[in-house]
């Protein structure tokens, strides 16, 4: 049975002026969903790269290229500002991931356009055929930023034990490719071949075994960590957000897709597997954003009260 | 150059608030803002329960992560070490916020200037005038009350505490009345395994 925060469970004490955990609410959901759609477009384009598969190249150029500016800019407080977050690529994360969004997007339109025979720069001038190369690479190592950047991001923040995890950027990483393999799986279904597919399908099954382990760990190191960690990962795993991230981040997200990989084959357990594991993707995204608390204030005295 | 810093004395606190109330009155904080707020937290069992005051502000730290990871340059140390936030700079993209180990910092929200104190959607002509200082989707957050600082003053919530809970002053002078507490009597940071190095200490 889920234990509950009951009402006489003070340690969380929200904007009151009392020493205790305060939730963090300052990125709220349409930061994840941000994350999650950059990470997602980021990876199914990745992906697809490598297996020349150009409808999942557009695909996942669409989602990161519309939804995670769209809903980046509606987190932020002052949007017609934004050119701003360009201007501390030296020490702000936010800067370095802005510039790589811009520096994945417009390259990757280039390359696309000559993949799809539409444009390419050697077709103007063979002295500017280095432009196709040059938004070709840049593409993809701007790419190969964007599935890591915001795992890192999190990663900085000492304010939550949760997010301070060295895991965190390979949490990014390791779903934003299980999510391009699944769907590069899913809209290439006709077109890969057989060799591919199976290809795909193993790497999946295998990137989500390693997301189980990258997920476990980052409990691990929260609850091991400092009070505030054990208390996040208290709330994940036995209270107030129990059920949300142990039936929809851990079991439909990544034990049902890793059994239905295993056990089925074909169209219908791919897709099942794809719907599945982005569900559960998007619930830890979420989650791990709600269930991250400030420690209380003066650690020290908190503990003389006998407050942790 | 000086290092402005402040000692919070816990034996002193008696926790009326009045630093709060001071702090709102001199920023011309919008409902729900506090740039200080003095945590109270209850212990022991009956008949032996006892309740604790701790103020807390932002820490001004010297290896401010606010300052870090902020992508703007909104936020950046004065010569004196006090942590500012330019608003017009700012994005209000929160990096700030959820980079503080100590929650010290708020982002403005629209409705807040709306309400009013009394709630009622009209503003009074003290909020009128002092809102202006504010842009509503930036962060803001304690800045050591830098316009009274800049004429030699103390910041509004240390020349109001009652009990003289709050000593502020120049940690970089031996002979500051902060630096002397902190030698005497044996001054703490909050969370210093979060490494910030704040320049606000707690004595008891």
């Amino acid at each position: 049975m889920t234990a509950q925060l009951t009402h006489k469970d003070t340690r969380l004490v929200g904007n009151s002026f009392k020493l205790g955990y305060r939730f963090q609410n300052y990125w709220g959901n349409s930061m994840a969903v941000a994350f999650f759609s950059a990470e997602v477009g980021t990876g199914l384009f990745l992906v697809s790269y490598v297996h020349d598969l150009i409808v999942g190249m557009i695909l996942g150029l669409a989602l990161a290229g519309t939804l995670k500016p769209y809903f980046h800019l509606a987190h932020m407080g002052v949007p017609q500002k934004s050119i701003r977050a360009l201007f501390r690529p030296d020490r702000s994360w936010i800067s370095r991931g802005a510039i790589a969004i811009g520096f994945f997007i417009v390259p990757a339109i280039f390359y696309l356009l000559k993949s799809g025979g539409v444009f390419q720069f050697a077709a103007v001038s063979e002295s500017l055929a280095i432009l196709d190369t040059l938004a070709e690479t840049t593409a993809v190592v701007a790419a190969l930023v964007v599935i890591t950047y915001q795992g890192f991001a999190m990663s900085h923040s000492e304010s939550f034990t949760l997010w301070a995890s060295p895991l965190l950027p390979v949490s990014s990483a390791a779903y934003a490719l299980t999510a391009g393999c699944l769907l590069a799986l899913v809209v290439g279904w006709g077109s890969l071949e057989e060799g591919a597919r199976s290809s795909l399908s193993t790497s999946a099954l295998l990137l989500l075994v390693a997301d189980l382990v990258v997920v476990l760990g980052i409990l691990h190191h929260a609850k091991n960590k400092s009070k505030g960690g054990e208390f996040s990962v208290e709330l994940l795993m036995k209270t107030k957000f129990t059920p949300w991230f142990r039936n929809l981040a851990l079991i439909v997200g990544l034990a049902l897709p890793i059994v239905i990989l295993f056990f089925a084959d074909g169209f219908v357990a791919v897709l099942l597997a794809a719907v599945f594991m982005l569900v559960g993707f998007m619930t830890f995204r979420i989650l791990i954003f709600k269930a991250a608390v400030f420690e209380p204030i003066t650690h020290d005295l908190a503990g003389r009260f006998g407050l942790v | 150059m000086a290092r402005m810093g402040m000692v919070f004395d816990l034996k002193a606190c008696i926790g009326c608030n009045a630093c709060v109330v001071a702090c709102k009155q001199e920023n011309s904080l919008p409902d729900g803002v506090f740039f200080t707020r003095t945590l109270s937290h209850e212990y022991g069992e009956y008949p032996n329960t006892k309740r604790a005051y701790i103020p807390t502000i932002c820490n001004h730290c010297e290896d401010a992560p606010c300052e870090k990871v902020c992508p703007s340059g909104a936020t950046y140390t004065r010569e004196d070490g006090i942590v500012m936030v330019d608003g017009e700079k700012c994005i209000g993209c929160s990096t700030c916020a959820v980079a503080c180990p100590y929650d010290m910092r708020t982002m403005l929200e629209e409705v807040m200037f709306e309400n009013g104190l009394f709630g009622e959607g009209q503003l009074t002509p003290f909020e009128e005038q002092g809102y202006d200082r504010w842009i509503a989707g930036t962060a803001a957050k304690c800045d050591f009350c830098s316009q009274r600082v800049d004429v030699g003053l103390d910041p509004a919530c240390v020349y109001t505490c009652p009990t003289n809970a709050r000593i502020f002053g120049d940690l970089d002078d031996p002979n500051s009345a902060p630096s002397v507490m902190i030698s005497e009597r044996g001054g703490r940071q909050p969370l210093p395994e979060k490494k910030t190095k704040p320049k606000v200490y707690y004595v008891d």
